[in-house]
């Protein structure tokens, strides 16, 4: 995979530095753009790469955005002397997963009002309580909210990890935890020069799953009494298939 | 070597999940009770989802259930009458427990009702069991070996539709193995367990069964129970993981054979002494972890 990453690398460069493409211009590839969760998936680390056309101080920030939908908060709340969960605040278009890279503290590269305006930073995330719900002390449920996918690592900052290379080249590992949801997931890929947006690009990877697991995975799932049965039968027969085999012992 | 769970969608060590299963088929061998009421908040742990958990563990205990059962069979160690009646009970039981299941899921009070029913009844049974294999170590010990009565006479006998086991040596209301079976046949579903550490005590000390025919008899009727709401787990809930559970089974069957190997050779008293101890940490374990307080009061719920 070096080897084709180089390769790539010198023909990005080629592009860029040849003048059949405009000004402010990023390329970037995945070293995959298809993620198979299968049996021995264990999470996946994925390299970005590419070339874009810097200047010294320039920055480049990567924003990894999962599928969106549904996550519930819930809190806990001493009852008799046991803790329960006891209220629950229901976020949609809540991203599932979230990580945003870049080559420096982002603080640095844009000023907080920037960040808000470009969504950029888990506090910037345009996530919004389901209707109808009354929500005392929001801000707590939000903060749970962060703070509870940052610990799962669903939601990541990583600052100083997009590595750039003589202003042309950058690159960055993106890592997918094993508990990732599939779906298709965003790049964005975003190139500032003194706090201004000069170009960007967007790739994407998909993320499903593949061979046996996602089989069984479609089969509890419509067929899921039949699946019941089968499960019931593959154990009656492992348990009188191990009595047989043991009495010869 | 890991492997991916397909339902619980995270991957797991599958020789830890291998061991575990043997472990606790070789308890499940050697006292006839026990693999689910451990390994459900083991699998929790190991951070699989609690629904899937106990779903899973129903199917695996399917299989050392069937293995154990032939064992006994053979020694002729099971009271198939009073199985069917148990778990005629313990079908109904668990039909109702995976409903109620589904419910406490939605409402979002499955966990905390798992944990305090273990608490309940861990500790329930262990101190019975405890004080009572105690009571007969120390009785054998002292050189007193008295034999009483085969069984006490309460006021359940007296309850109606009198049958005979003869199996068991018992003449008493049928009424009461299938309230027997419903209640531990909800428990099951509920909790993820066979019933066994319930059953198991409940024919020795209310159905007052000879005790050599009681580690078979509850086998039995866990096959049934065990099948049962895995079939419901998986058709409702879809929460039956065949990968994890094919790896607990394979395990659990060769421990199983093991235990009932030497279910001869220890004494039963000294058998249940420290499984009672086992249950009584467990319980303790779980009550400590309701009552302190969590090191984060949120937590969050990502739908798939």
């Amino acid at each position: 995979m070096n080897f084709f990453f180089h390769i790539n690398l010198i023909f990005l460069a080629f592009i860029l530095t040849s003048n059949t493409f405009a000004q402010n211009q990023i390329v970037a590839d995945l070293s995959q753009e298809n993620v198979k969760i299968a049996t021995d998936f264990q999470g996946a680390k994925i390299l970005l790469f590419g070339a874009y056309d810097g200047k010294k101080g320039d920055d480049i920030i990567v924003i990894v955005t999962g599928p969106k939908g549904l996550v519930t908060v819930q809190k806990k709340e001493k009852i008799l002397g046991v803790w329960v969960n006891t209220k629950k605040v229901n976020y949609i278009n809540t991203p599932k997963y979230l990580s945003i890279s870049s080559n420096r503290k982002i603080d640095v590269i844009l000023n907080k009002k920037t960040q808000k305006l470009s969504e950029i930073g888990l506090n910037n995330l345009k996530i919004r309580i389901q209707p109808g719900i009354k929500v005392e002390n929001e801000g707590n449920w939000r903060q749970a909210l962060t703070r509870n996918m940052l610990k799962s690592n669903l939601w990541s900052i990583n600052e100083n990890s997009v590595t750039l290379n003589k202003d042309s080249l950058f690159r960055s590992y993106l890592e997918l935890p094993s508990n990732v949801i599939t779906g298709q997931f965003e790049v964005k890929i975003l190139h500032y020069r003194n706090s201004k947006l000069v170009s960007q690009q967007i790739n994407s990877i998909n993320v499903s799953k593949s061979g046996i697991s996602a089989e069984i995975y479609d089969i509890a799932q419509n067929y899921s009494t039949l699946y019941g049965i089968f499960a019931v039968l593959l154990a009656v027969l492992i348990g009188w298939g191990s009595n047989l085999i043991f009495r010869k012992v | 070597m890991y492997i991916y769970l397909p339902i619980a969608e995270q991957p797991i060590h599958s020789l830890a999940i291998l061991g575990i299963g043997a472990f606790l088929g070789l308890i499940m061998g050697l006292v006839g009770v026990g693999g689910g009421f451990l390994l459900t908040p083991l699998m929790m742990f190991l951070g699989i989802p609690p629904p899937v958990a106990v779903a899973s563990v129903a199917n695996q205990l399917v299989a050392p259930s069937v293995s154990g059962v032939l064992s006994h069979w053979k020694r002729s160690n099971v009271d198939f009458k009073m199985g069917t009646v148990l778990l005629l009970g313990g079908i109904v039981g668990s039909s109702i427990g995976v409903i109620l299941f589904n419910f406490l899921g939605k409402i979002g009070q499955l966990d905390f009702v798992i944990k305090s029913s273990y608490v309940i009844f861990l500790t329930l049974i262990g101190t019975l069991m405890f004080s009572e294999s105690l009571r007969l170590i120390l009785r054998t010990r002292k050189g007193k070996v008295t034999r009483g009565k085969l069984h006490q006479h309460n006021w359940l006998h007296g309850l109606p539709f009198k049958i005979r086991f003869r199996k068991s040596k018992l003449y008493i209301s049928i009424l009461l193995p299938i309230l027997i079976g419903v209640i531990v046949g909800i428990l099951a579903a509920l909790m993820g367990i066979g019933g066994g550490f319930i059953i198991v005590p409940a024919m020795i000390y209310l159905l007052g069964m000879p005790t050599s025919l009681v580690v078979g008899t509850s086998l039995f009727q866990i096959i049934f129970v065990a099948a049962n709401t895995t079939i419901l787990q998986a058709s409702q809930n879809q929460t039956v993981d065949i990968v994890l559970a094919t790896i607990l089974l394979l395990g659990s069957v060769i421990g199983v054979q093991l235990g009932s190997r030497f279910t001869n050779i220890l004494r039963g008293e000294y058998l249940r002494l420290i499984l009672s101890s086992i249950i009584i940490l467990v319980s303790l374990k779980l009550l400590i972890d309701l009552v302190t307080v969590p090191s984060d009061l949120f937590s969050v719920i990502i739908s798939r």
